[in-house]
Order: structure tokens, then C-alpha cells, then sequence
């Protein structure tokens, strides 16, 4: 079963077929989460509220969308909610967003991660759709419904301010 | 150089670094560099870091959502009655405060009021999940 097939089976009143998209996104939701919020357990409510809330719109979904960028908006907008509502108290710190892997040294991973979450949600968020999933602008343009030209300026204005960070830990 | 110029200029740097294109020729991002001392040495400091950076990847979040979801799918929202049920009290009201006045304004207000209550029923349903983007922080 591909997406398509899935959607159409729940807009047809399958809600079984659901479960193929929450287990194929899941991760991928949560870990976008945290690089939203910060916070694993945050991360999950907001990734459950989110497949719930596709699940109850489903029938608007727009076929010629890739299921994954139109979930987004919703996750995203879940995200802001918890992240509006939550405690402050926070070891933010403690957070990782960089998966360990050879060639990196501990050292930088940890700036680097420290460095990301000191940055605003929404720059950590950018930073990471464009150097950690590799996507283009076109692409971020479309899963942060914004145009281009704003997705080159916040990347501009997000980079300098990790730039900042990082020179910060190495001072 | 002003500040706009630069900025410009090293917007347009990044997105071609990053494999993007851009509005600016090669010739115009080579002829800034080549006299603006800062940009240079801006782009070369941003460049190590996001080398760097693009090489990584996201740390893999584990998680097991289906059990909490699938018992909240069967939960339907069944709105409708409640929307009947607002309509009716407002028209049994409004039935209730026109025959102590005027009958003629009755007939004046009531088509009115239907045509506009259908119009905001048909046009936004309230309970509608929003799909748009709201940034809020």
C-alpha cells in the first residue's frame, strides 16, 4: 500500500488504512517536533494530536500534495499550541538534535546541538528542514507555506544566528 | 558597500552554496567579493560551520503512537445537533420578542435573519479543523 491507496481507503470510511500512515510518519513527525519544541514527551502529543487532526480532515486533503507536507502544516501548528501553553522550566540543554556519527567529534556534536536549541523555534526549525532532511527551498517553501524569497531570508537570518551561538560556546 | 548590499549579496552567496539559484549573476556575487573585505571573510566563516552541518543528520526519534490514536478515531464529532439546537433557540427567541412588537417588522426581520444565518452556516463551518498555517509563538 503506497499513500494514495491509504487515503483513499480512509476517505472511503476505512480508518484501519490510517494506521499505515501513522506508522510510515511517526518518526519522522516526533523528531521534527522535538526540533520544535525541545522536548520528547511535548514531541509525541503534539505528533498524536496532529495524525489525529489528519485523520479528522482527511477528506480535504489535496491529491496532487505529498501526504507528508500537508500532515506538516498540521504539526507544526500543534507544535506552536503546546509550545505556547507549556511550563518554562526547561533543560533545553539536554536536547539532541544531531545523531551521533563518525567523523564528528563529541565535542562538536554537543555544540552543535547546545547551539541549535538556543536558537528560536522557528530558525532551529528552518536550519534543520534545509542541513538535516536536505531540502531544497522549493521544498521548505511548501511545507512552511511561505514563498521562497522567505525561506532564502530566514535561512540567512537563522545561519548568522547559529553562527553567533556557536562562536558564543567557543569563546 | 551599505549593509542592504552585502546582506543581498550574501543571501544570494548562501543560496548558491546551498545548490539553490538565484537573481544574481556569478560575475555580480565575484565583483562584491572581490572588493568587500567583510563579505568574505562572512562567507568563509558560515561556510565551515554549515559544511559541517550539512553533513548530519536528525537524531532518530522512536515512538509508538498507533495504540494512543486508534481508540480516538471512533470519536466522532457529531456537531450537528448542537448547531439545530443553537438555531431553534435563537428563532424560538426571536419569535418570542417579535410577537410583543410590531407584526410588520417581523415579517421584515425574519427572512433576513434565516439568509443570514444560512449564509454563515453554508459559507464556514465552525467546527473545521484548520489546515492553514498559524505561526504563534
Amino acid at each position: 500500500m503506497d499513500d494514495a491507496a491509504a487515503i483513499e481507503k480512509i476517505q472511503q470510511g476505512e480508518s484501519d488504512a490510517f494506521r499505515f500512515l501513522v506508522e510510515s510518519y511517526q518518526k519522522q513527525a516526533v523528531a521534527h517536533a522535538v526540533a520544535i519544541l525541545g522536548d520528547r514527551e511535548d514531541a509525541k502529543d503534539a505528533a498524536q494530536e496532529a495524525f489525529i487532526d489528519a485523520f479528522r480532515s482527511i477528506k480535504t486533503f489535496d491529491k496532487t500534495r505529498r501526504f507528508y507536507s500537508w500532515f506538516y502544516v498540521l504539526l507544526r501548528n500543534r507544535c506552536y499550541k503546546i509550545a505556547a501553553k507549556r511550563r518554562e522550566t526547561q533543560n533545553l540543554e539536554e536536547i539532541e538534535i544531531i545523531a551521533p556519527q563518525e567523523g564528528l567529534a563529541r565535542e562538536d556534536k554537543i555544540a552543535l546541538d547546545r547551539a541549535l536549541m538556543a536558537l528560536p523555534a522557528d530558525d532551529r526549525e528552518i536550519i534543520a528542514l534545509k542541513y538535516l532532511d536536505g531540502l531544497s527551498y522549493a521544498e521548505i517553501a511548501e511545507r512552511l507555506e511561505i514563498p521562497r524569497g522567505t525561506v532564502m531570508s530566514r535561512l540567512f537570518y537563522a545561519r548568522k544566528a547559529l553562527q553567533t551561538n556557536l562562536e558564543k560556546k567557543y569563546e | 558597500m551599505n549593509k542592504e548590499n552585502c546582506e543581498e549579496i550574501l543571501m544570494a552567496l548562501m543560496a548558491v552554496f546551498d545548490g539553490e539559484k538565484t537573481d544574481l549573476s556569478p560575475e555580480q556575487l565575484n565583483s562584491h567579493l572581490a572588493s568587500c573585505e567583510n563579505c568574505r571573510t562572512e562567507i568563509e566563516q558560515i561556510q565551515s560551520t554549515f559544511a559541517l552541518l550539512k553533513r548530519q543528520e536528525r537524531q532518530p526519534s522512536e515512538a509508538n503512537l498507533w495504540s494512543a490514536i486508534e481508540p480516538r478515531l471512533q470519536t466522532k464529532i457529531y456537531w450537528q445537533p448542537f448547531v439545530f439546537l443553537a438555531v431553534f433557540l435563537v428563532a424560538y427567541k426571536f419569535a418570542e420578542m417579535l410577537s410583543a412588537s410590531d407584526p410588520g417588522f417581523a415579517f421584515k426581520i425574519v427572512p433576513l435573519v434565516f439568509v443570514a444565518a444560512l449564509f454563515v452556516f453554508l459559507k464556514e463551518n465552525p467546527f473545521k479543523i484548520n489546515t492553514e498555517l498559524i505561526l504563534e509563538k
